[in-house]
């Protein structure tokens, strides 16, 4: 898959504090790409110096291939985590002058502004103040300025904070179409269960290195270890006997059997079956939050 | 470096959303309001302290003692209208006992039966001057009456003494006034209304250009905090450069000020300043169209010198309550400019005016305060010029690199220190 934005060993120190270590990752061409890590990891920073919001120490960063300047950005819609609007303004008015920011002339900004705000369904707020809208028109108004130019890429910078449950599935929803229509999508989070469920690749970042990075199919056969669910008459000891078991733990009235290293899963669930009654058994993996949280904890072993 | 068609959305914005409200309009009207009440006002308040006085002379000659009374009332009756001041003298022949008289008549006036004494107890041609004893010496309408009538009636009295016939004393002791001309270019010259009336005008212009400055200045800096507390910078400056952010905001708030400016000039060529002032319709003396042009210059070019120090301080710093430390700094260069505005007025051509008028973050105010009394020569308005481009390029550097630093930083209060460190990081 086509490479769309490469960064490339950047580094970023404020005074003594370094927020960005020799970072590098690379950004498909129309994937879902989660930025992730706790907070204080590098994200923020990172996507700054990518919308050159700053500029970084060292390293570069690519777009298309190309060093990414003034003129490349323009392709790059951004939502900030930091995001407001100005108050007094009119919606409609409001909205175009983000289209003209963004690069379009005036009349197709003014176009383009009346139509998102269809779409929103907020046409019949378009003169009013942005002060008189709810917070959550607000957002909206926000997200559509920051796509109004029909960018190649979108990057959204924790996204889904402070939003409510019905606007966070219409934001699920619209990242999933962006992507449908060819749009790369960067954004950051550090809410594991939303990076799971909408990216195709992630970078996951602590302390302002990368430290996992890749397909998330291909992290997740990696990385996370399988176990069974299973319902049983039988005794502990009797399943940790079975081959390719390693422990057996009690989990809300059903027993998890952690496989050993190497052990394939159909062939445990044989074994299984030939040797003890079983009335029901699942596979379950770790998730994304389970790698997440072991590799972070790992990362801090290493450096203490 | 600038790509003006990511500033023009900035400007447009700017200017469009102060000019659609209601306060510009109304500033734009009560600017001048204010400003011609200021001239009027204390006069009007000056007219206010009149009332009845009555006054002892205490002078052995009686002819003077006739012609004071006689002056008075004639002043009294002429006098007509709200304020109006009448003055009735209280003859009083010298008693043998000096001390006792003055001691008594002191006392009349602790009581409030006598406004002051004139005390002048010698006949003659006398020394000159008269004590005024009053519990209030500083009644300055009352003094000057007195002065003005105490002294003619003396000088006709040391004249019919000298033996002037009576019948030439009015002629020989008529008021002489001056008439102020104006030598301008060309040697040309120009009858000026008074010297009162061109004073009120070089006072009106030079002020609205100190008032204008601090006001547009504050608001590029209400502005710029506007954008980062309400968290809109980022999404801004995603897509312009800082530079051009605020380049955009300065051009835009200064297009209202030039807006306002033009206003008052259309109106001011087309009424007459002089003739406002003047509180009368007065059709000739309208107001010099070359100086009117210098006006809205030293406005635009103190304009870009502060409002690029206010936008700097603008972005270092999250609330406007923060900011108003800095600002009282930023009046450390502006009260000068009002200090000095006086004595330059008074003799544009000294040394020292010459000097402080060229120092650039002053000359909006004090070059132009001298151009309104007379028009300096044209090497120092060049060099002047000349000064305020340089240093509206060193401060717009130096504001650049705080605003490109300061726009992004939230939280603790920066001091000084780390405001000129950012100036320095860039």
């Amino acid at each position: 898959m086509e490479t769309h934005l490469e960064v490339q060993a950047v580094s970023k120190a404020f005074g003594r504090v370094t927020a960005v270590r020799e970072l590098s990752a690379a950004v498909p061409r129309g994937s879902v790409f989660g930025l992730l890590g706790p907070n204080g990891a590098g994200k923020t920073t990172t996507i700054r110096m990518v919308m050159r919001i700053v500029l970084p120490d060292s390293g570069r960063i690519l777009f298309g291939g190309r060093d990414i300047d003034d003129e490349l950005r323009e392709l790059i819609g951004y939502l900030p985590e930091e995001r407001g609007l100005y108050r007094r303004m009119r919606v409609l008015e409001h909205l175009t002058f983000l289209g003209e920011v963004r690069g379009l002339a005036r009349p197709e900004a003014r176009r383009r502004a009346g139509a998102w705000l269809e779409i929103l369904g907020l046409a019949d707020k378009a003169s009013r103040r942005v002060e008189e809208l709810s917070k959550g028109m607000q957002q909206k108004v926000q997200f559509a300025g920051a796509v109004i130019h029909e960018p190649e890429m979108v990057i959204l910078d924790e996204p889904f904070t402070g939003l409510d449950p019905i606007a966070t599935r219409q934001l699920k929803e619209e990242i999933l179409s962006m992507r449908g229509r060819g749009t790369t999508v960067l954004f950051s989070t550090h809410v594991m269960p939303q990076a799971e469920e909408l990216c195709d690749h992630i970078c996951l970042i602590n302390r302002g290195r990368a430290i996992l990075q890749g397909r998330l199919d291909d992290l997740r056969a990696e990385h996370a270890r399988q176990a069974l669910r299973v319902e049983s008459t039988a005794p502990d000891s009797e399943l940790a006997a079975v081959a390719g078991v390693a422990t057996v733990r009690s989990a809300d009235g059903r027993r998890v059997l952690e496989l050993a290293p190497g052990c394939g899963v159909e062939a445990t669930i044989r074994a299984l079956a030939a040797a003890v009654p079983l009335s029901g058994v699942q596979v379950v993996r770790d998730s994304l939050e389970d790698i997440f949280i072991k590799r972070v904890e790992a990362d801090h072993d290493a450096v203490a | 470096m600038m790509r003006w068609r990511k500033v023009w959305p900035v400007l447009r914005r700017e200017y469009l959303s102060r000019v659609q409200t209601k306060a510009f309009w109304i500033s734009t009207a009560l600017v001048p309001i204010l400003l011609v009440a200021m001239m009027v006002l204390p006069a009007w308040f000056m007219r206010r302290t009149g009332g009845d006085f009555r006054v002892a002379v205490v002078t052995a000659d009686g002819e003077l003692a006739r012609e004071i009374t006689e002056r008075t009332r004639e002043h009294a009756a002429a006098r007509t209208g709200p304020g109006r001041m009448t003055v009735t003298i209280e003859p009083v022949e010298p008693a043998p006992d000096a001390a006792a008289q003055r001691l008594d008549l002191k006392r009349r006036v602790a009581n409030k039966e006598l406004a002051g004494i004139v005390w002048r107890p010698e006949t003659g041609i006398g020394t000159g001057e008269v004590e005024y004893l009053s519990v209030n010496v500083t009644a300055v309408r009352l003094v000057s009456e007195l002065e003005s009538v105490v002294s003619t009636a003396v000088t006709k009295r040391r004249l019919l003494d000298a033996g002037v016939a009576r019948d030439r004393l009015e002629a020989l002791t008529r008021r002489v006034s001056v008439r102020p001309v104006r030598i301008g270019e060309d040697l040309r010259e120009t009858a000026e209304a008074a010297f009162e009336k061109s004073f009120a005008l070089s006072y009106i212009l030079t002020f609205t250009v100190y008032m204008t400055l601090i006001f547009y200045g504050y608001y590029v800096m209400r502005s710029v905090i506007e954008e980062k507390s309400s968290r809109i910078v980022e999404i801004i400056v995603a897509n312009l450069r800082p530079m051009e952010l605020m380049v955009g905001k300065i051009f835009g708030v200064g297009a209202v000020g030039l807006t306002q400016y033009l206003i008052w000039v259309i109106v001011a060529i087309n009424l007459g300043v002089t003739g406002l002032v003047a509180g009368a319709a007065m059709s000739a003396p309208l107001v010099d169209p070359k100086l009117m042009i210098f006006f809205v210059i030293f406005f635009v070019m103190g304009y870009f010198q502060y409002a690029a120090l206010y936008a700097a301080v603008g972005a270092a710093f999250n609330t406007e309550e923060e900011a108003q430390q800095t600002q009282s700094l930023m009046s450390l260069i502006l009260v000068p400019s009002m200090l000095l505005m006086f004595p330059v007025m008074a003799s544009p051509d000294a040394k020292f005016a010459v000097i402080v008028s060229l120092i650039p973050v002053f000359s909006p105010v004090l070059f132009f305060t001298r151009m309104t009394v007379q028009m300096p020569p044209g090497w120092q308005i060049a060099l002047c010029l000349a000064l305020m481009l340089v240093s509206i390029f060193v401060i717009a550097r130096f504001a650049a690199a705080v605003y490109r630093v300061g726009i992004l930083m939230y939280g603790k209060k920066p001091t000084l220190g780390d405001i000129w460190r950012w100036s320095r990081q860039g």
